[in-house]
């Protein structure tokens, strides 16, 4: 799709309308309109395979200069919301949240996805379903797509796939995009990595032992209102990895145990780190490294 | 000639860094003092109302979150109960000229009259000032100050961070929590949130 959109740019008159067809043709189900942009319920298999989990996805096709936001959506913004409608015997996951990109202005910055996002989710399909030959699988989803100005969405889609006994079968319409979207969900962070925080007054200090100095690092907070995302993040680079200063947000009033988010380093390297936080000062003998599910890590009710 | 570039280069220092050095508001900390132009032509300053309750609410007419509470009737409701018992509520526009929001003062006071508006006075702030003073990052941010002059709320309107009208009746609202709270003498609950919506729309903000 993204390929499409490049064509256009640079291939006047009739190259741009073979691109078009191209395009045209190697589309699957065209997506939805929605706000300067469109929205596809896709699906990673063929069918439904009875007693196997499988993955839908969300993907998001945006035009250029507007986004939607991450979970976490920053100062701004707020993240996409699904409601699912599934037959009985199929229950929904929670969305796998690729690691977003800083967004924004020098005073108010954002965390969300420019271009093109698929969100994935994960489906668990019970082993008491009925095969059926075709399976409405439905979604109402709420999104707020932004340039510097914001339009509020809701929108129907729908899916239908038969149910079988059958083993799963790739979807090769799909693959791509489930590829793409998996390349850029964060992992949890390798096992001898190690991560701790120091509550410093006014910043929280994070530093990272990975055994290699580190040069470049983002930080992507998971809780809202913990981290000040306008402010410079302050990045040392150390022998065996780095320290970074966060500023605090003026609405953090209580200390907090846990400092969790998403460490994006150089080439686009997502991990979850989950930080304990220490009082500068006192012991700091509980390092932790990365923990598995984004869920888990933030906190709140999820909508 | 080297102590001018040196003195210069300091001057360049201190005035580079200064946006950092202004304290913006803060939770439990004295509301920074301001002076304003309302859309009716008068002149407010903030610390002229000492003695009684602020709200101050961040406002921007084209942003679907504060159309969540206009057309709904909500924010209105809010400013008749509470002007209603004397606390000052002022409606501040920090959008700058060109920016989604930014208004001149005669169609904000259309505004008011269509929408049946009521704060106390709705503020311009086009180049920014105050919404940079009070670190405003969204509308509609609620602020609320204590009749000592002091911040005792921060943040969001309600809890229900949506552009849906049907959040609102099922929605607790902060505002209303803090000044309850704190007239009664009780401490606030929920002193500072996310105040979510729209940015601000402040002359930086070019995307």
């Amino acid at each position: 799709m993204r390929g499409c959109e490049s064509s256009r740019r640079f291939f006047p008159a009739l190259a741009f309308l073979a691109a078009l067809l191209l395009c045209a043709a190697g589309a699957q189900a065209s997506g939805s309109p929605i706000p300067h942009g469109t929205l596809e319920l896709i699906a990673e298999n063929q069918w439904i395979s009875i007693g196997h989990p499988f993955y839908l996805g969300l993907h998001f096709q945006l035009e250029r200069g507007w986004h939607i936001y991450w979970v976490n959506p920053g100062d701004s913004g707020e993240p996409p919301r699904v409601t699912w409608q599934l037959p009985p015997g199929l229950s929904p996951g929670v969305i796998k949240w690729p690691a977003p990109r800083r967004l924004g202005t020098s005073s108010i910055v954002d965390f969300g996805y420019e271009d093109a996002v698929t969100l994935i989710v994960p489906v668990h399909a019970e082993i008491s379903l009925a095969a059926q030959p075709l399976a409405r699988l439905g979604a109402e989803i709420r999104v707020l797509v932004c340039s510097e100005m914001c339009i509020p969405a809701k929108t129907q889609l729908s899916l239908t796939l038969p149910i079988k006994s059958r083993r799963p079968a790739p979807d090769v319409r799909t693959r791509e995009l489930f590829a793409a979207a998996r390349k850029d969900l964060p992992r949890p962070a390798p096992q001898n990595w190690k991560f701790s925080a120091d509550d410093a007054k006014d910043s929280f200090v994070l530093t990272a032992n990975l055994g290699a100095r580190i040069t470049q690092a983002t930080f992507f907070p998971l809780a809202e209102a913990q981290i000040d995302n306008a402010a410079p993040h302050i990045l040392q680079p150390m022998p065996s990895g780095f320290r970074l200063t966060l500023r605090k947000s003026d609405r953090l009033l209580k200390p907090i145990a846990r400092l969790k988010g998403v460490l994006v380093l150089s080439g686009n390297h997502a991990y979850l780190i989950d930080a304990p936080v220490s009082k500068l000062g006192a012991q700091k003998n509980n390092s932790s490294s990365g923990i598995p599910e984004i869920q888990s890590l933030r906190e709140g009710p999820q909508k | 000639m080297k102590r001018s570039t040196l003195y210069s280069m300091l001057v360049a220092v201190v005035i580079s860094t200064a946006p950092m050095l202004v304290a913006a508001a803060k939770v439990g900390q004295a509301a920074p003092d301001f002076t304003a132009t309302a859309s009716n032509g008068k002149t407010f300053r903030l610390s002229d109302n000492r003695g009684k309750y602020i709200v101050l609410e961040w406002h921007n007419n084209g942003c679907p979150y504060v159309g969540k509470h206009y057309k709904s009737g909500n924010m209105q409701r809010l400013q008749k109960q509470w002007t209603g018992q004397s606390v000052v509520w002022f409606t501040i526009i920090s959008s700058a000229p060109g920016k989604q929001g930014y208004v001149t003062a005669s169609e904000e006071n259309e505004y008011l009259t269509k929408m049946q508006a009521a704060p106390t006075a709705a503020l311009l702030d086009p180049t920014g000032e105050i919404g940079h003073l009070y670190d405003a990052k969204t509308s509609p941010q609620m602020i609320v100050i204590n009749p000592q002059g002091i911040v005792i709320y921060d943040g969001a309107i309600d809890d229900k961070p949506t552009t849906d009208l049907s959040d609102i009746s099922g929605a607790t609202n902060y505002v209303n929590l803090a000044l309850k709270q704190a007239m009664a003498g009780k401490q606030v609950e929920a002193p500072a949130t996310r105040p979510y919506g729209c940015s601000v729309k402040y002359s930086d903000s070019s995307h």
